[in-house]
């Protein structure tokens, strides 16, 4: 077998890694489990560690803060925003409760919110590294009952969905992240549509699918600007969960379609605690089969051509 | 023990990008602390050993990041690659051109991290803060690059020997 010189197998060698690396990441795009089981593992397995050079090393980054953060006047203003987002949430869900009765009156179609067993977690960290990922870290995992795909929310409103569960810390995505399509119903008008987060962007959220545009008097049928949005029934997440306040309402695609921008009730850039709520996602399509039609897949799962359906971001 | 050592170097680096350093940040930007080791590796260990050692840096940090697993691991590597082979090929090796290659070798990774990213769909790496981003963190590894060279020397070196 011919010997190849220094700088050849350095290039072989280069090559061989870059190839791993593609591999690696061909795997992780495909949701290899394994790759994910093994990441979780190594997480689980550094952990400790990293717990206690959290506990450790918030001395010094106290230091820094207290220097050249402004320590005391940031968590007075995180408790006043705190303070600020319980009553907003509080007023979007007694909005949502007058509207809601007030429909019910006008039909008999009301979506119930079920007591779902609920879970108070500390965020350990949010941002990893310094490329925004829309996600915060908790210290509950499956331990402590959770998996994949349950909803994360606050007194606010929804937060987001867990993403990873490692056995006492799991990652959330956020629900400002543009990949993670949620199913949301506009109270104002009862229309359902899919909306997901905007890039850069931790305060905005975009309902554009699934909302047409009316053909005739639109002022008389659109959303109402700051009228409230919560998830819908359809979704695979609880009903009912405030998202935030219609900021504007513009057409798209030709007059067509609505693009409903959304202020979310919850700052997801500025979160200490979160709560899970304990429900399984239901992935399954809902059906009607005492529909004349068969099974009607719901608007979430049949999306335009051009769109997926609501999804975990990858 | 040199696999101890590098082992034990990798925790500990880890363990500070994730917990002290996401609250210490200049003008918003953290320390690219893994990005260090690997252009570190690089410039102490040559192109070869460099790359692989850059690889593992990067496969763990890719670990904790929600971007697939060898983004950070591909970017390293090539970067320890680049400024292993210009260390070994044009001069010998001085504080202040260690300082800039460390430097460079920062840059190049951010910016291959973001480009690798966007061909597989993270669309969302390139924002409007990346030259803030590239600026800052490659300025902060460039001054860290002096304290730690030492210890990656003391590290590394021992791994040639061997």
């Amino acid at each position: 077998m011919p010997v190849l010189p220094g700088r050849g197998r350095s290039r072989l060698r280069l090559g061989l890694l870059i190839f791993t690396a593609v591999a690696f990441m061909t795997l992780d795009f495909r949701d290899y489990e394994p790759l994910e089981k093994l990441q979780s593992g190594v997480r689980d397995l550094l952990h400790p560690v990293i717990s206690v050079g959290n506990s450790g090393l918030n001395s010094v980054s106290d230091v820094w803060a207290a220097t050249f953060g402004g320590s005391h006047l940031r968590r007075v203003n995180y408790e006043l925003r705190a303070e600020i987002d319980r009553l907003e949430g509080a007023a979007i869900q007694d909005e949502t409760v007058r509207e809601t009765y007030r429909q019910a009156l006008e039909a008999i179609d009301i979506d119930y919110i079920t007591d779902i067993e609920r879970l108070t977690a500390l965020v350990l960290r949010d941002n990893t590294g310094n490329f925004n990922d829309n996600t915060i870290v908790i210290d509950k995992g499956h331990s402590d009952g959770l998996v994949p795909g349950m909803a994360v929310v606050t007194g606010a409103g929804m937060v987001g969905t867990i993403r990873t569960v490692g056995a006492d810390h799991s990652i959330v995505t956020t629900i400002s992240n543009p990949e993670l399509t949620i199913s949301v119903r506009l109270v104002s008008t009862n229309e359902v549509g899919l909306g997901h987060g905007v890039a850069g962007d931790h305060t905005r959220f975009v309902v554009d699918t699934g909302l047409r545009w009316p053909e005739v008097d639109p002022r008389a049928h659109l959303a109402e600007i700051g009228s409230p949005v919560i998830t819908a029934a359809t979704s695979r997440y609880p009903a009912n969960i405030p998202i935030g306040r219609i900021e504007s309402v513009e057409s798209a695609k030709a007059g067509l379609v609505q693009i409903v921008t959304i202020e979310l009730a919850v700052d997801t850039g500025d979160l200490n605690f979160i709560t899970v709520l304990l429900e399984e996602p239901d992935d399954l399509p809902p059906s009607n089969s005492n529909s004349p039609f068969g099974d009607i897949t719901p608007m979430d799962n049949l999306p335009p051509a051009n769109v997926l359906p609501e999804q975990d971001a990858p | 023990m040199t696999f101890l050592k590098v082992t034990g170097l990798f925790i500990v680096v880890l363990t500070a990008q994730l917990t002290v350093f996401t609250r210490i940040q200049v003008v918003g930007v953290a320390p690219e602390l893994m990005a260090l080791i690997a252009a570190m590796a690089g410039l102490i260990a040559g192109s070869q050993k460099g790359s692989l050692i850059a690889f593992f840096v990067g496969l763990l940090w890719d670990v904790y990041l929600t971007t697939p697993l060898g983004l950070s691991a591909i970017s390293f590597a090539i970067s320890a690659y680049a400024v292993g082979s210009i260390e070994e090929g044009l001069f010998p090796s001085t504080r202040v051109q260690t300082v800039v290659l460390v430097m460079a070798a920062t840059a190049i990774s951010l910016i291959q991290y973001v480009i690798w990213g966007g061909l597989i769909g993270h669309n969302h790496l390139l924002s409007s803060e990346l030259p803030k981003i590239i600026v800052v963190a490659s300025a902060i590894n460039a001054i860290l690059a002096v304290p730690v060279t030492p210890l990656m020397q003391w590290i590394l070196k021992q791994s040639e020997s061997n």
